[in-house]
């Protein structure tokens, strides 16, 4: 299972008026633990009153630069991108999961590609990824960038990428599109959907060169550009999308239990497992039956935490649970007392489970 | 990459972008019924490949000769491969993937002559056709070239779902279970050289045809519509099935075992 390490933050770099880089930089015994692949992402949590944040944003650092280092724009109303924009600070620590994600393909040095790439907003950080490494790590392979922005702006890596132009003479191209601003050529100006693809296809961009294309954006763009790419006859698996959530979710809260079926808030349980009973005291509303007894350090059977792969099936011997959804148990088997623990939340003051039969 | 926005203020709803054709890439940009249901068909490919090699793993020993035990052998390793590789992805939803590989006694098989239709049975949710046990070496190539063809044909189907990790996992794992496929049917071609031979294939075959078919689900589902919105499924069962059954038909006439 995947872990939470310490990142210290070394520095804070405001990018644009809404957006910051951070770079990071692991404990030495965690630096293999967070070497990564161009257009991964991290994972960050943090507690704000009282309840954790977890927020995921993507390296933009090549693999060649040697350092740690995320784009963090910030969201209106997003609780951890405004705190990261407004007061993070170097020499603080973010506890980060190892970096993951599967938004590159694999470096060949002596290949010659095309890639083309589109990103919109700060879905440009994983691009910045994927374009530093892949010039630097494949001398023969060519990048085309088209980069959708409202303003001028508000464009995040804009002076990084005129040099990354200039640094790799004739081998990347960028072509910016403005949603608010008039540019000299008209093809520049609008929002990246399907009559902007269709235009840069037929003069500025030769699909059939294409051996790779990387989209990241707001889903709109994602499937506009996706459907463009098809169309003029790139592959599935030619294709490699990046989605990023358009909305932040807070922490789902479950409802209250309504009053009729309990007295208390909170139920005791004794749960037998391994042959082992044991006994505690769960609150009846946010904590499923499986949370409790992981919490109560029972090595209770879990796979999908989902209701479907029914690892975490249990019998209900006495007292009643309510399954918040079900996947995988039959009904005879339901009618049985079975349930799927990591959907179960308690109904009676008092259960008495069984993962043993 | 989940939580950057653009300055594109325009975005759609989570399902309305699947059903368009929109792709998810990571477990946290997929809503929770999304989550479920694509752990659910997870689950029931890693299954019915652990299950599947298991079944085989008896089979090596029955195996008349070196090229057979071999494919036996490859078919063994391979299938467990392939469940390891979707179980990895299951494991990136929180799934405890060392405990979910053993929680299960893979090689368990129902009576031959059980009733269960396309029921799922027991704690996993390997396909039904998994639940019988396979007779010897005809038996069992019988089997493996029925199933490989439907599992061919169910995985170009499932390497196109909208979870891209996973679609490009089938990808991969396509062309290996091809191949399984082409040694079951390469050792039906040896089988089916005597008559002796081609009156127990049939007999296999007989048997195990509508076993296979009922793998590919019941002809206008509504689980199939619910998956399909999802861009979980593509293609209706009954096409599938036709698709597979005209393959079938076409590989046994070949052998002259229709």
């Amino acid at each position: 299972m995947a872990r939470f390490h310490p990142l210290q933050v070394t520095e804070v770099r405001r990018e644009t008026r809404d957006a910051v880089v951070v770079t990071l930089q692991p404990r030495e015994d965690d630096r293999s633990t967070f070497r990564f692949t161009q257009g991964q992402y991290l994972t960050f949590r943090r507690m704000f009153d009282g309840e954790e944040l977890r927020r995921s944003y993507s390296i933009c650092a090549g693999l060649d630069e040697g350092v740690l280092r995320v784009g963090i724009k910030r969201v209106d109303g997003g609780c951890f991108s405004t705190w990261a924009n407004e007061a993070l600070q170097p020499g603080d620590t973010l506890e980060a999961m190892p970096p993951t994600g599967a938004f590159f393909t694999p470096l060949e040095p002596a290949v010659a590609k095309h890639y083309l790439a589109f990103a919109g907003g700060s879905g440009i950080t994983p691009v910045l990824s994927v374009i530093k490494t892949t010039l630097s790590r494949e001398p023969r392979s060519q990048f085309t960038l088209v980069y959708g922005n409202r303003h001028v702006c508000s464009i995040m890596f804009r002076e990084e990428l005129d040099d990354l132009k200039n640094l790799y003479l004739g081998r990347l191209s960028v072509l910016h599109i403005l949603e608010s601003e008039a540019q000299d050529i008209d093809l520049f100006t609008g929002r990246i959907d399907v009559e902007k693809c269709e235009a840069l296809f037929r003069g500025w961009i030769d699909v059939k060169s294409v051996d790779t294309a990387f989209i990241c954006g707001p889903e709109p763009m994602m499937l506009a550009v996706a459907a463009a790419l098809r169309k003029h006859g790139l592959r599935d698996e030619q294709i490699k999308f990046e989605l990023f959530a358009s909305s932040q979710p807070g922490r789902a809260r479950r409802k209250v239990v309504s009053e009729s079926a309990d007295r208390h808030a909170t139920c005791e349980a004794i749960v037998t497992l391994d042959g082992t009973a044991r006994s505690f005291t769960f609150p009846k509303a946010g904590q499923s039956l499986l949370e409790a007894a992981l919490e109560n350090r029972m090595d209770a059977p879990f796979a999908c935490k989902a209701g479907v792969c029914s690892t975490c099936r249990a019998r209900v011997i006495e007292g009643e649970v309510e399954m918040e959804t079900n996947h995988a148990l039959e009904d005879y088997e339901v009618r049985q007392g079975y349930v799927l623990t990591c959907q179960s939340y308690p109904l009676s003051d008092r259960i008495v489970v069984s993962y043993d039969q | 990459m989940p939580d950057e926005t653009s300055d594109t203020p325009e975005t759609m709803p989570i399902e309305d972008y699947l059903a368009q054709g929109g792709m998810l890439t990571s477990p946290d940009n997929v809503p929770p019924r999304y989550r479920g249901e694509l752990l659910r068909l997870m689950a029931s490919f890693v299954d019915s490949e652990l299950a599947g090699s298991a079944g085989f793993a008896d089979v090596i020993n029955e195996a008349p000769g070196i090229k057979e035990r071999i494919a036996a052998a490859r078919i063994v390793l391979e299938k467990a491969d392939h469940a390891g590789r979707v179980l990895e992805i299951m494991g990136s939803f929180g799934a405890d993937t060392a405990r979910y590989a053993v929680h299960h006694p893979w090689s368990a098989r129902l009576p031959r002559d059980a009733d269960i239709a396309a029921e799922r049975r027991g704690g996993d949710m390997r396909l039904s056709v998994l639940h019988y046990p396979l007779e010897g070496w005809i038996d069992a190539v019988a089997m493996n070239a029925l199933m490989g063809r439907a599992v061919v044909i169910q995985l170009g189907e499932l390497a196109r779902v909208s979870y891209q990790p996973l679609a490009e996992v089938f990808r991969a794992i396509l062309p290996r279970e091809a191949h399984h496929a082409g040694l079951g049917l390469e050792g039906l071609k040896r089988i089916a050289g005597t008559e002796e031979g081609r009156r127990a294939a049939r007999e296999a075959i007989a048997y195990w045809r509508p076993r296979v078919a009922s793998s590919f689900g019941l002809a206008g589902s509504a689980r199939y519509e619910k998956l399909a919105r999802l861009g979980l499924r593509h293609t209706p069962n009954e096409a599938l099935l036709a698709e597979w059954q005209a393959a079938v038909d076409a590989e046994l006439a070949a052998l002259t075992l229709n």
